[in-house]
């Protein structure tokens, strides 16, 4: 068995002040993976993702990138970044530079990448995450979803293996969710691996396929998606509830066996609902961002 | 200064080369220096409002309330010019010529040299003026330094105004006292707020491979020769103008 591209191995973290943020925990994340990390508020998920870029250093324990622990010097460090790639929950303490352009130029130029070798990673990766047009604007000027955006394609435009993002959906409204949703869709497609706090169980249910749940420190449980929130003492234990969707999917399938995994859009489960009440599946109304959208479960 | 910054990046001149808009501005700013004021001083004015408005596409009001400013200033000066006292019998003001004349021409040839500024401030984002400090030989750190601050103000402004209102909301400035109070409370917030930010940025920079040195990519902006040449020509057309008209009128 070859080793998983990072892993965390009893790692625990003790805060200067004398707080214990991690415990002991373990994680591990496979090449191609959309991984969520789930948990709380305060339950300490931001700091365990500041020890997978090596910006906090483990009291105990250690990371390992392909199987070797990860070291803490400068050169190492910066090997360490190119491949894993962190977005911070805030975008404006991220951004730094004047304009949009300037601010993603950044990440390539740091790489020792040459100016025309730059302009095209930056016109990448705002292409990806479709904020081309937003190039020339001023950072300050942006709205908050354009930011994060922003922020990412800052992140991206360094051709991570591993792309890890700290409450990728915080603070974005539906629509906001759905096109960033999408725009991560196609770099998982492209064969990046992804890694992403949440405290939204629905979020995750929908769209990771693993998923780690974390409480105060530890990780309790890390598995596949629907076996890991199909466990509500489990999801009890962390204070967190198991996805709507699942629930009612679980209710209508009652007595049924579930040849195939429970249903994880949003249409899934209504079309699931329509059949049990007895009405023809094209009955009923059809939301319009559901139409349009790839990710139907979380427009 | 948010309608100033506004208007600098989104009007139609902002992706012209710096030395394109600083040419004919400086030229006249000069010309409404030393050339007869009077005569010269309005076709300055003239010139460089339509450029911002018809040119550049900023909006009147806004080049209006630019100069504004300025001018309530230099509107509070003139009676302090035009009248001088005389005390021969007992104490008398007395509306003087010579304190007209002067009072005049330095209010025109002030707005004059306003309009060539704000010209430059509305059609030019701060960030292409900083660049342009780097082409002439700036150190890079100064360089650095000064674009990454232009970035903070607004970010530190925004926290400021929110701040504000989220205290005002809770009648945190509904007397004198509280006021003086709630300042206070702001301010100490806002400086642990940056510090903790500054921290947080240090960790989103490391992230990106940050060594110490802020490099971004900066947009190259191609000198237009033509550009040029009409830049110059208003000066000169607005110099021989000018003269010629003072000459006319003595």
């Amino acid at each position: 068995m070859t080793a998983p591209l990072l892993a965390a191995h009893g790692l625990e973290y003790v805060y200067p002040g004398g707080v214990t943020a991690l415990r002991g925990l373990d994680l591990s994340i496979e090449r191609g993976q959309k991984l969520a990390i789930l948990g709380s508020n305060g339950s300490g998920k931001t700091t365990l993702l500041l020890h997978l870029n090596g910006t906090c250093k483990p009291t105990r324990g250690e990371i390992r990138l392909d199987g070797q622990p990860g070291r803490y010097e400068r050169r190492a460090l910066n090997h360490w970044r190119r491949r894993v790639g962190l977005v911070l929950q805030e975008p404006d303490d991220q951004l730094f530079a004047a304009t949009v352009g300037q601010d993603v130029s950044f990440g390539p130029l740091n790489l020792g990448l040459s100016e025309p070798e730059t302009a095209e990673r930056v016109r990448e990766a705002l292409a990806a995450l479709r904020v081309a047009h937003l190039a020339d604007r001023a950072t300050h000027a942006l709205s908050f979803g354009q930011k994060k955006r922003v922020a990412i394609a800052g992140v991206l435009a360094m051709r991570p293996e591993i792309l890890v993002l700290d409450e990728p959906t915080a603070g974005l409204d539906p629509h906001g969710v759905t096109h960033l949703l999408g725009a991560l869709q196609q770099l998982h497609d492209a064969g990046t691996t992804l890694v992403f706090s949440t405290h939204d169980v629905e979020l995750a249910y929908a769209w990771a396929d693993r998923v780690a749940v974390f409480h105060d420190g530890m990780v309790l449980c890390q598995g596949e998606t629907a076996a890991v929130l199909g466990d509500r003492e489990l999801l009890h234990r962390a204070r967190l509830r198991p996805p709507l969707l699942l629930q009612v999917a679980e209710v209508l399938g009652a007595g049924r066996n579930w040849t195939v995994p429970p249903p994880r859009s949003r249409e899934a489960v209504l079309e699931l609902l329509r059949e049990r009440l007895g009405q023809p599946l094209s009955a009923g109304p059809v939301e319009p961002m559901l139409a349009h959208s790839r990710h139907g479960p979380l427009a | 200064m948010r309608a100033i910054d506004h208007h600098a990046w989104t009007n139609r001149w902002r992706c012209w080369h710096p030395a394109e808009k600083l040419l004919p501005a400086s030229g006249l700013l000069v010309l409404t220096l030393i050339l007869p004021p009077l005569t010269t001083a309005p076709l300055v004015l003239a010139g460089m409002a339509l450029a911002t408005v018809r040119g550049a596409g900023v909006p009147l009001p806004t080049l209006l309330s630019v100069l504004a400013a300025p001018t309530a200033f230099l509107l509070a000066g003139i009676p302090f010019l035009a009248v001088s006292v005389d005390f021969t019998h007992g104490f008398a003001l007395l509306p003087s010529q010579d304190g007209l004349r002067l009072a005049l021409t330095m209010t025109i040839r002030a707005l004059a040299a306003m309009s060539c500024l704000a010209f430059l401030i509305l059609t030019t984002p701060v960030t292409d003026w900083v660049a342009s400090l780097r082409r002439v030989g700036v150190p890079s750190g100064v360089v650095e330094l000064s674009l990454l601050t232009y970035r903070l103000i607004f970010v530190f402004v925004e926290r400021a105004l929110t701040g504000h209102q989220a205290q005002a909301a809770r009648l945190g400035y509904s007397r004198v006292d509280r006021s003086v109070r709630s300042l206070g409370l702001l301010a100490g917030n806002l400086f642990q707020r940056s510090l903790a930010q500054a921290h947080r940025l240090e960790i989103g920079l490391a992230a990106r491979g940050y060594t110490g040195e802020l490099r971004v990519l900066t947009p190259k902006r191609v000198l237009s020769r033509m550009r040029l040449v009409v830049g110059l020509g208003l000066v000169g057309l607005v110099g021989t103008a000018g003269s010629l008209l003072a000459r006319g009128l003595s």
